[in-house]
């Protein structure tokens, strides 16, 4: 799988990893407040920016496994950098970039509108939500309180990684900084169709 | 013998603390992750040179996230039986909701633990190179990686210098935290434009320098595996599976 | 000095980038033998780098490009080489100091360069030891690459080069991004290298003024990626600025005493003062880490300053990257963004800073000179009228600086107030009435411009290189 892929598409989607990993770490303090107070749920709402490096680069790159790969990559280094969650975060990020990954691979790579990316952070976070379920034990706790915290990650994959990876995927594309990449190449056709 | 878990294999460390964590997955009563939680401890005392200073530090956030744990699990729980032993405003506990919540808290703790054994004993560098020799990370995607570590520093500094220069136009004097939230897109645009430079300048630097992302053959400095580092993971596993009978046992 | 031995061959080459209608070089030819020193010159966006790139074979793969015409290398064709075959024979160094390493320390990075070779593990030892020693970079082996400055990595990036044992170095505007004095001690030391190992080295570059007499063939290519010319190489000199007039006016817009700035317990800068006058053009010099950028940081308000007695106009600051201050998604709002200036002024500002005809583009997706002027325009509206350049000659080619200097001579001109914190004393001499000079957090002092170019000991304590200009100047007067 990764033959086809240049050096340069890699590395592009480390950078993109560590600058989201800068901006997570922003929010995570909010979150560690709010954590001990509200519980769980109070990282439900945020969870969209882990999933926004998949979309951006799968919407840049357009590739399969430009969602899997990013995620995976950010992963490890949050990990390198020392991050307490710890190797947990390795898996948790496959599983991520796999639920993203599912939606583009579900519509076979040909269609790269705000829907696709809403249902691939949608896919992002039902995976990582059937991930959590099981390893912190959701199981435990009132099944309308469960609901509640799907539906704010769902929401947040939807709006924060899905319509929050397109808009910033069309910002940096308008800078003219992506020459080269598929995006740029593709775009005229998507404007057209 | 303090050394013992800083010189172990990382993938080989990585893989261990994976299985025990899952494995811990699977035991909802309060006495196995307490117990697994205070074998790690132990085992970190014993085979280990961690700053504990760091460690109680990295711990803290963790203590209050299983606090947080602790009283949504009881509000918020699940329909469970069992008696009731206290009705604070009206709201029923029973023990077997406690048992449950404490179990939930104590594996977040835990989860913490084992994280913080991997994290203040593996040198970062060495961790991806073991990824790559042992469990086979393509070296397209270890190198990809470690170039983005280096450049953790640059971005930074960027962050913060794109904040500045935007604080002087006036652009980010919001006050509230969702105000500073969105503001934050526009610092993500000039930083996400400048990483796609650098990931193409990068990558021109390192295959100009004959890397093809092949596996490779030869190391400068080979990431040993030897009979030690299964011992410490049969360790480490027989700690939890020891915490695993013990809590079902004290259980009932 | 030695039989033909061809190292490089193009016939009628010509190459598109697949996204481009036109090509970016066309019916390029020449051949280079082994043991010549080759400058590639001409202006930013004439596709040196692309020619650069098809001879270490980063190009045609990484962009999908377009080849026409036959490129031999090593007598064989280029397309013969598997991917990285040619590199350890043709090694290169880059112009971003910043962007070319993936390994913490020096050890590990060239470790990384033999491991990609698959040199033997029994052997890189000895290799590794070899180049550091012969580069003078033995103290520098277990060091943090990342602690370096621009001109150490730079040559870190030459000795990952050289581990290779290769037979041509090629070079890609490597000093581009170092001042003058450091970009000279790297010239001077490349020279010794070259001679060590009988490199064969082709450079692209648009500042060979700094080179003296280092090449000995240029290729110029023209701006639509021709080449013009195929010389001997001869000396260039320096470039020759308009003469400016003083538009200094009797109104003082800072005036600053005990200024200082502490940051986290650290004196960052100690107690300076300064006046600067309306229509003043002051640079600020010193070498890397004396507090320049704190100083200016501290009069725009970015950086938290104690002082005695302070007062400045509004200042505008526009950073090395000017895209770091863009807000907006057109050069027109990014103007507009402020809301202090008029529908009438704004238009006049874009007129007069020539940027009608991009009013409405992505401010990001202009040239670096046009986002400069995005920038001071943005300054401007907001009615900042003292102006901080951080650093505005880094990487420039010759027209550009010409373009700057006009650029900053019109905003003085107008009675803006400039502040240029630069490297480039030569850009400094066509351009500052003073120069404030700093060293190791303290200011040496505000200097009357003239009187420093001709004060050598002062200019070298600062790792300053006298303008070369004035210099023949004042020896023709003499």
């Amino acid at each position: 799988m990764l033959k086809s892929w240049k050096l340069k598409e890699i590395v592009l989607m480390s950078l993109f990893g560590v600058v989201f990993g800068i901006v997570y770490l922003l929010f995570i303090h909010l979150g560690n407040i709010w954590a001990g107070l509200i519980g769980p749920i109070a990282y439900e709402w945020m969870f969209g920016i882990w999933f926004i490096v998949s979309i951006i680069c799968m919407h840049i790159i357009r590739k399969p496994g430009a969602a899997l790969i990013p995620e995976t990559m950010a992963a490890i280094i949050e990990v390198m950098l020392g991050n307490a969650v710890g190797p947990r975060l390795i898996l948790s990020g496959i599983v991520q970039g796999l639920g993203a990954e599912a939606a583009f691979a579900v519509t076979r790579y040909r269609h790269f509108n705000i829907f696709v990316f809403m249902l691939a952070g949608i896919g992002a976070a039902v995976f990582s939500f059937i991930y959590g379920y099981f390893v912190s034990g959701y199981a435990a706790l009132d099944p309308s309180f469960v609901a509640l915290m799907f539906t704010l990650r769902v929401l947040s994959g939807a709006i924060i990684a899905g319509i929050g990876g397109k808009y910033i995927g069309d910002a940096l594309l308008a800078t003219g900084s992506l020459r080269g990449y598929a995006i740029a190449r593709t775009q005229p056709r998507d404007a057209n169709a | 013998m303090r050394n013992l878990l800083h010189d172990m294999n990382p993938a080989i460390k990585f893989i261990t603390v994976t299985i025990a964590m899952l494995g811990l997955a699977f035991f909802f009563n309060p006495w196995t992750p307490l117990l697994f939680f205070f074998s790690i401890l132990v085992l970190q005392l014993v085979f280990s040179r961690i700053n504990w200073k760091l460690w109680s530090l990295f711990m803290l956030p963790f203590v209050i996230g299983a606090f947080g744990y602790l009283w949504t699990t009881i509000v918020f729980g699940a329909e469970t039986g069992g008696t009731v032993i206290w009705s604070p405003f009206g709201y029923d506990m029973t023990d077997e909701q406690l048992a449950l919540a404490l179990s939930l808290s104590f594996r977040v703790l835990a989860f913490s633990s084992l994280s913080l054994l991997f994290a203040l004993t593996t040198d970062p560098v060495k961790f991806v190179m073991s990824l790559m020799q042992q469990l086979k990370l393509s070296p397209k995607l270890a190198y990809g990686v470690l170039v983005g570590y280096q450049f953790l520093p640059v971005l930074k500094d960027e962050f913060f210098q794109i904040q500045q220069a935007h604080r002087l136009r006036g652009a980010a004097v919001e006050k509230s935290w969702w105000q500073r939230a969105l503001g934050v897109r526009r610092v993500i645009i000039p930083m996400l434009a400048g990483a796609v430079r650098k990931a193409e300048r990068s990558a021109f630097a390192m295959e100009a320098r004959g890397f093809t992302g092949e596996p490779r053959t030869e190391f400068y400095r080979p990431v040993q595996i030897g009979k030690l580092d299964f011992v410490m993971s049969l360790v480490v596993l027989a700690l939890f599976l020891g915490s695993c009978v013990c809590g079902m046992l004290l259980s009932g | 000095m030695q039989m033909h031995d061809t190292i490089f061959e193009m016939n009628n080459v010509s190459f598109r980038f697949p996204d481009d209608q036109s090509p970016t070089l066309s019916s390029i030819s020449f051949t280079i033998e082994r043991g010549e020193r080759v400058a590639i010159s001409g202006p930013s966006g004439s596709g040196k780098s692309t020619l650069l790139y098809l001879l270490n074979r980063l190009y045609p793969a990484n962009c999908d490009g377009i080849v026409d015409g036959e490129i031999h290398l090593f007598d064989k064709p280029a397309d013969c080489y598997s991917p990285g075959e040619i590199n350890h024979r043709v090694a290169t160094v880059f112009q971003d100091p910043d962007s070319q390493f993936c390994m913490p320390t020096v050890e590990e990075e060239l470790a990384f360069t033999l491991e990609n070779l698959n040199t033997p593990a029994s052997e890189m030892e000895e290799r590794i030891r070899h180049v550091l020693d012969i580069t003078g970079l033995s103290h520098l082996r277990h060091v943090s690459i990342q602690t370096l400055s621009g001109g150490m990595k730079q040559r870190v990036a030459t000795a990952c080069a050289l581990v290779m044992n290769p037979e041509v170095l090629l070079l890609d505007e490597p000093i581009s991004h170092l001042d003058p004095y450091t970009g000279k001690e790297f010239i001077l030391w490349l020279d010794q290298l070259q001679k060590t190992f009988n490199l064969t080295i082709i450079a692209v570059e648009h500042r060979l003024d700094y080179w003296e007499t280092f090449f000995d063939r240029e290729i110029k290519i023209t701006s639509d990626g021709r080449i013009s010319e195929d010389t001997i190489f001869k000396p260039h000199e320096t470039l020759r600025y308009p003469l400016r007039l003083h538009s200094i006016l009797d109104e003082t817009v800072i005036s600053a005493t005990g200024l200082s700035v502490k940051m986290k317990g650290n004196t960052l800068l100690q107690p300076v003062s300064f006046h600067a006058q309306k229509g003043e053009c002051i640079v600020i010099a010193g070498p890397n880490g004396s507090g320049k950028s704190t100083l200016v940081k501290a009069i725009c308000g970015i950086y938290k300053k104690e002082a005695e007695k302070f007062s400045t106009d509004p200042c505008g600051y526009v950073p090395q990257s000017p895209e770091f201050l863009f807000l907006t998604s057109t050069v027109f709002d990014e103007l507009a963004f402020g809301g202090t200036s008029s529908k009438l002024e704004l238009d006049d500002l874009i007129e007069s800073l020539r940027l009608t005809e991009i009013k409405e583009q992505n401010p990001f997706a202009v040239s670096h000179g046009q986002k400069r002027r995005v920038a001071i325009g943005a300054m401007l509206a907001d009615k900042r009228n003292v102006l901080f350049l951080d650093e505005p000659t880094s990487g420039q080619d010759e027209s550009a600086l010409l373009e700057l200097f006009r650029l900053i001579d019109s905003q003085l001109d107008q009675g803006d107030t400039v502040f240029i914190v630069t490297h480039d004393m030569e850009f400094a001499a066509a351009v500052a009435d003073s120069v404030v000079l700093l060293k190791d957090g303290r200011m040496t002092g505000k200097f009357i411009a003239d009187r420093v170019w001709q004060d050598e000991e002062l200019l070298a304590a600062h790792n300053l290189m006298p303008p070369k200009g004035v210099k023949l100047r004042a020896e023709s007067f003499a």
